[in-house]
């Protein structure tokens, strides 16, 4: 039990910040408010360093902190061991991708109720302070991200996906005070709650398909039984559930929009975190499913095997999905990158640009979990693709958002502070604020994936797995669609360098916190190091990706394993 | 094609169920459908009140009341939480064996659980929601 436990250190550690957070940001004296920032950062470090050291991993003797001996590695009792290693990269990753959003964050609520406190025309107020909450929502979304990580039950994930969601609705809602931000956070909530319904449905036929939540014992039965039409149909609605998550084309229209009318900065978490999310449960759901079924061969009538009602059963040498849930997936990877880089083309405004090229990014993803793990090298395994593009994703759309969020226009008639948008905001920038300007610059020519740089490095595995897997044609779309990134990117990325317009751009002021500054800065910095000397984390990623597809099958050391699974079937003949 | 889907498919648990659900629409559809066709309609100052056989109403409905009972509202949920969780945990714990590393274990658990209630309790007090000025 303890054992389990060691897997929740960095989780206890960051909810535990999250409690002191949303007390200290309640104080009277605006330094202990002001600390509510700082002990959200402590707690993310604390976590990092907490998912390094005490996250057990399969094989490992020991865990490093708490001293639990494990005797045969990790056990289905333990947690999920279908991907088990991908759990400590992801909450490192988690730790330190969250620590550039946090960030970004400063300033972005309370500001204009702070300055009257600050120029003495007002006391403090804890009912209409929101600091507290903004900053818990920040860290209990971060905690929601990392518990979807290591769940290994499908009621475990549905919570974990639903503490990732709820405060990014509210986040978005509190993030300006514009009429525009919570039209955003009420369109995102009804799609969110539509999603969710979607994929805990997919979940709820999941069980009802194979009599089991615990994922471990899922793709055991998956194994031994074969997917039927029940379990696939729970497995599909599952996939279409997430792709609002990660904003995949059936699911994705709310993220123009939502991106657009909350603040930058809480765009960039929301391209982050979320997807993340998405992408982590994908690969567990997918993951228990197992890649190892017979190929395609007479179209349609191939979808379900044998009479249409038989379960699809794995196959020896098989090294492909299940054929409906790979035809599914295909689909709409395809028409995610499609849609995403076609519709970006059509945009004015720089953070709807950047919404649609979320949505494409995602579609690029989908091609690693499409072919999965072919072989056990960063360059042939789907997962550590995905695992390392989440990572070189969140680096460098974290830049390009808290560029965005590090500028300004002056107030509008309403009083509201008004945000850097068009693309002519942005001319000039170079000349005027060179740091900024050339952190657009870098990040968006890393978002195209421009070879020297870090975009560059996640495309290649998605590509080089994607022809591993001989799905030749779903290559060749992401290919045509790289190249339609680059118009919209190299627009993004040329701007800054050319000259101002004379009334647009003189509007645009730095915004005065210098936190954005810096993550921009520092999103940059990492762009241009994981591009010069990436080479661990790619080394990190491979080991992380790591599938494991038969370890739950151990009869006398695996309890769940011995109970025959109760079929809807059976009670009721 | 559709028997052998129902006949041949573990679905077929689902009958009583979508029976169920056919029953349910037929009731709430069917009670409109009756009560338009037998109910009488006779219009009138008392008919059309918003209360026909109770009280008379007073003033209008859209009256401002103090968002403070929302506030009241939602700290009491944090307790009634609590007393969810704590009901089950009481009568399973004098169940595990006494001073044993399994029963120090639940207590831990839920004093990490009391704890995260109190902590919502003491955001609650910060937030000022227990000022009744």
């Amino acid at each position: 039990m303890s054992g389990r436990l060691a897997f929740l250190y960095p989780e206890i550690a960051l909810f535990v910040a999250t409690c002191v957070v949303m007390v200290l940001g309640l104080s009277r004296t605006l330094k202990a408010r002001k600390a509510s920032a700082w002990v959200a950062g402590l707690g993310l470090v604390a976590a990092g360093v907490l998912a390094m050291a005490s996250t057990p991993r399969m094989g490992q003797a020991s865990c490093p902190i708490s001293g639990f001996v494990y005797h045969d590695g990790l056990t289905p009792a333990m947690g999920q061991v279908v991907l088990a290693e991908m759990v400590p990269y992801v909450k490192v990753m988690i730790a330190g991708i969250g620590l550039l959003l946090l960030l970004t964050m400063a300033g972005t609520v309370d500001r204009e109720d702070e300055a009257r406190i600050a120029a003495g025309q007002a006391v403090f107020d804890p009912l209409r302070s929101n600091r507290a909450e903004f900053y818990a929502f920040v860290l209990f979304s971060l905690t929601g991200l990392m518990l979807t990580a290591s769940a290994d039950d499908l009621i475990w994930l549905f919570l974990a996906l639903e503490l990732t969601s709820l405060p990014t609705y509210i986040m978005v809602a509190i993030s300006t005070a514009r009429n525009r931000s919570r039209e955003a956070a009420v369109k995102y909530f009804f799609l969110g709650a539509l999603g969710a319904a979607i994929f805990l449905y997919g979940f709820a036929l999941m069980y009802g398909g194979t009599g089991h939540t615990n994922l471990n014992a899922i793709a055991q039965h998956f194994r031994e039984h074969g997917v039927s039409t029940l379990s696939m149909a729970g497995v599909l609605l599952a996939v279409f559930g997430l792709c609002f998550k990660i904003a995949a084309v059936p699911m994705h229209f709310y993220t123009p929009d939502v991106y657009e009318g909350a603040a930058p900065q809480v765009s960039g978490f929301l391209a982050f975190v979320p997807k993340t999310a998405g992408f982590v449960a994908l690969l567990l759901i997918v993951g228990a499913v197992g890649w190892e079924y017979a190929g395609h061969s007479a179209g349609v009538t191939s979808l379900f095997a044998g009479d249409g009602m038989e379960p699809v059963k794995h196959a020896a040498g098989g090294r492909q999905l299940p054929e409906l849930l790979r035809l599914t997936l295909w689909v709409i990877a395809a028409l995610t990158m499609t849609v995403g880089n076609v519709l970006a083309l059509l945009q004015s405004s720089v953070k709807r640009v950047l919404a649609y090229s979320s949505i494409a990014h995602s579609g690029y993803m989908l091609v690693g979990l499409i072919a999965g793990p072919v072989g056990s090298t960063f360059t042939t395994n789907g997962v550590s693709a995905i695992l390392f593009y989440l990572a070189a994703y969140g680096v460098m759309n974290t830049g390009a958002f808290a560029v965005l969020a590090a500028l300004e226009r002056g107030r509008d008639a309403e009083g509201h502070v008004g945000e850097a948008e068009s693309f002519d905001d942005l001319r000039g920038l170079c000349a005027s604020r060179p740091m900024l300007g050339w952190v657009l610059v870098v990040c968006s020519l890393s978002l195209l994936g421009l070879p020297p740089l870090l975009g560059f490095f996640g495309k290649l595995p998605l590509f080089s797995v994607g022809i591993a897997a001989g799905e030749i044609p779903l290559v060749i779309v992401l290919g045509l669609n790289s190249a339609i990134a680059a118009y919209y990117y190299l627009r993004l990325a040329f701007t800054p360098l050319l000259d101002a317009k004379d009334e647009g751009s003189a509007a645009i002021q730095a915004a005065p916190f210098k936190g954005r500054a810096v993550a921009a800065a520092l999103s940059a910095a990492g762009v241009l190091v994981l591009s010069l000397a990436g080479g661990w984390l790619m080394t990190k990623a491979a080991h992380a990706g790591a599938y494991y597809p038969s370890a739950p099958v151990k009869a006398e050391s695996a309890p769940i394993s011995d109970e025959p699974a109760p079929l809807p079937n059976d009670v009721h003949e | 094609m559709i028997e052998s889907f129902t006949l041949a498919s573990d679905l077929s648990g689902y009958l009583p169920i979508s029976l169920i659900v056919l029953m349910a629409i037929a009731f709430g559809i069917g009670n409109v459908v009756i009560s338009q066709m037998l109910g009488p309609r006779r219009a009138g100052a008392v008919k059309g009140q918003s209360y026909e056989s109770g009280m008379n109403a007073v003033g209008t409905a859209r009256k401002r009341f103090n968002v403070r009972f929302y506030l009241i509202a939602m700290v009491f949920l944090v307790f009634d939480i609590e007393i969810i969780f704590l009901y089950p945990w009481a009568t399973t714990f004098p169940n595990l064996a006494p001073q044993s590393d399994e029963s120090l274990l639940w207590l831990l658990r839920i004093l990490f659980f009391l704890f995260t209630t109190v902590v919502a309790y003491v955001y609650g007090f910060r937030k000022g929601v227990f000022k009744f000025d």
